[in-house]
């Protein structure tokens, strides 16, 4: 099952018995085992009982606020930090030191090349020159080794990162979407508004492997402290944006499960968001795709894309307390 | 740090089993519920329940805490039988006689606190292995009682020190319900891995 995701403006989200039961129009609309539950998302204004919160607590099982429209409000994260050792590698790695520098470029690495696969990939599916953004991407890969400092990284990842939405337009098969630029807070248009929806929920599921683990999010490598910003969450999610995210807004649009008709623009300030229906099925797209099994390159065994958010944090926390002395990000072939 | 804490007569189970769960448990304070230990909390539960009772000439009392001041030991026991004025520890475990002695080491650690509580000199424990109906009994002879003070050794330094023994794949890690948090093959499979190009 994983997340439940709770999308309907009025909704009851109570406890019965040993289920999460969520009820719209005093309808029980959803209700299912609390052992099948990982995480639960309240999009809007539903109501949450307070018996439902401790047993999510108790059950170490997180609650994320986000808005309508996918942005982050706010969280409920049960304590599962007492790893100290953990935290304390991390904090101890900040700034520009050997270990940070070593993680900053492996997060846009696993980026990079993720990125640089699904141009391969599309290049050879649909027979379209993307050449140019290839050959910019392979630099900036090239180039990462020779970084010594995490601002010069920064610069790489920033010209790969244009280099792969330079192409992305090509990557849409239809033609009544299309991409121009990466624009956001708020998205203007419905592509950059699938895409920031989704970041925002791979960041709530990384934030949470990360605090499974024992560490502090805000703390990042690549991102760095700013108030109220899940960095360390960020600097994780590099790697998996093309993988997850970046796949599912292009298979809702390609195999047009998505239309123009799904999506509202508010008026004067052109926000962009999809609608009710609209969203149901990107959750659910999302959902699927997290669930979805794949042969982890490292550990050369089957995980859902799920299992491996916690299974990268973990390599992560190993390498901080040296027990591994590289970081592998997830680099898919 | 000097050690002023007391250490669990449980971690030395543990620490016998696997150092590296050991630490994750004591001092990186995780903890997962698996079948094992559910099972192993609701038998205990059991038996922690009734308090003392006499049976004949055999005084049994449950469920006591158990303390050194030598060894800087904490724990509490499963159950004390006393016969004919000797105390003995019995310790509870579910399943049958597991392949790893480790369980001695707690009857043998429990015994070491009896002994300084009672004044006596503690010769005998038992364990009780549910499984099976069984009480298999545990001969607190030298060997064992260096073995375990060897042990509360490397647990009181594990615990000052909080340095992170590296895991280890053995056939330990089958039923270890730590697995999937450690990932003990990890440091193998990243040997062997080369990153796609
Ligand atoms: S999985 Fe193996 S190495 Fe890791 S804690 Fe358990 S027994 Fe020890």
């Amino acid at each position: 099952m994983g997340t439940v995701y709770v999308t309907q403006e009025d909704a009851y989200i109570g406890k019965v018995d040993e289920s999460l039961n969520i009820k719209a129009d005093k309808k029980t609309v959803l209700d299912v085992p609390l052992i099948k539950v990982d995480g639960l998302v309240i999009m809007g204004r539903a109501n949450i009982s307070p018996a439902a919160i401790s047993e999510l607590i108790s059950r170490k099982i997180p609650i994320t606020y986000l808005n309508v429209n996918g942005k982050y409000l706010a969280s409920i994260e049960p304590d599962m930090g007492k790893n100290i050792f953990v935290r304390n590698a991390q904090w101890k790695a900040a700034g520009e030191s050997a270990q940070a520098v070593h993680l900053t470029q492996g997060f846009v690495r696993g980026k990079l090349k993720n990125y640089r696969q699904s141009l391969l990939l599309a290049q050879r599916r649909y027979d379209l020159d993307l050449n140019s953004g290839i050959t910019q991407l392979s630099n900036a890969i090239a180039s990462l080794e020779q970084a010594k400092s995490i601002n010069s990284l920064r610069g790489y990842e920033g010209a790969g990162s244009a280099a792969y939405f330079g192409c992305f337009n090509q990557l849409i098969r239809v033609d009544n979407f299309s991409f121009s630029t990466r624009n956001r807070r708020p998205p203007t248009d419905t592509v950059n508004s699938l895409l920031s929806l989704g970041y925002s929920l791979l960041r709530h599921d990384i934030q949470g492997a990360l605090n499974m683990v024992g560490f502090d999010p805000y703390l990042g490598y690549l991102h760095t402290e700013r108030y109220g910003r899940p960095s360390l969450a960020l600097d994780l999610m590099e790697e998996f944006r093309p993988l997850i995210v970046d796949a599912v807004v292009l298979a809702a649009i390609n195999r047009r499960m998505l239309a123009p008709k799904d999506f509202i623009t508010e008026p004067v300030s052109g926000a962009v968001s999809l609608t009710k229906e609209g969203l149901h099925l990107f959750l659910r797209l999302y959902q699927e795709k997290k669930l979805s099994k794949f042969k982890h390159p490292v550990m050369q065994k089957q995980y859902t894309y799920q299992e491996s958010f916690e299974i990268q944090g973990r390599f992560l926390a190993k390498y901080l307390l040296g027990e591994i002395d590289k970081y592998p990000p997830l680099v898919m072939k | 740090m000097k050690n002023t804490e007391y250490i669990q007569i449980a971690a030395l189970n543990q620490y016998a089993y696997c150092s590296h769960r050991c630490w994750r448990m004591f001092c990186a304070g995780e903890f997962t519920d698996n079948q094992y230990t559910i099972e192993g909390t609701a038998l205990h539960d059991r038996v922690h329940t009734t308090g003392d009772i006499d049976k004949e000439d055999t005084w049994q009392i449950r469920a006591i805490y158990l303390k050194s001041e030598k060894y800087k030991l904490i724990g509490k026991s499963d159950l004390i039988e006393v016969v004919s004025g000797e105390y003995y520890p019995i310790e509870y475990k579910r399943g049958r006689k597991g392949e790893w002695d480790n369980d001695e080491l707690q009857v043998c650690a429990q015994a070491l606190c009896l002994e300084e509580m009672t004044g006596q000199n503690i010769n005998i424990g038992y364990i009780y292995y549910a499984h099976s109906h069984q009480r298999q009994l545990v001969e607190i002879n030298q060997e064992l009682r260096d073995s375990a003070i060897a042990t509360i050794a490397a647990v009181t330094n594990l615990l000052e020190t909080g340095t992170m023994p590296p895991p280890s794949y053995s056939k330990r890690c089958k039923g270890c319900s730590l697995y999937s948090q450690c990932l003990p093959k990890a440091f193998d499979k990243l040997r062997n891995y080369q990153e796609a190009n």
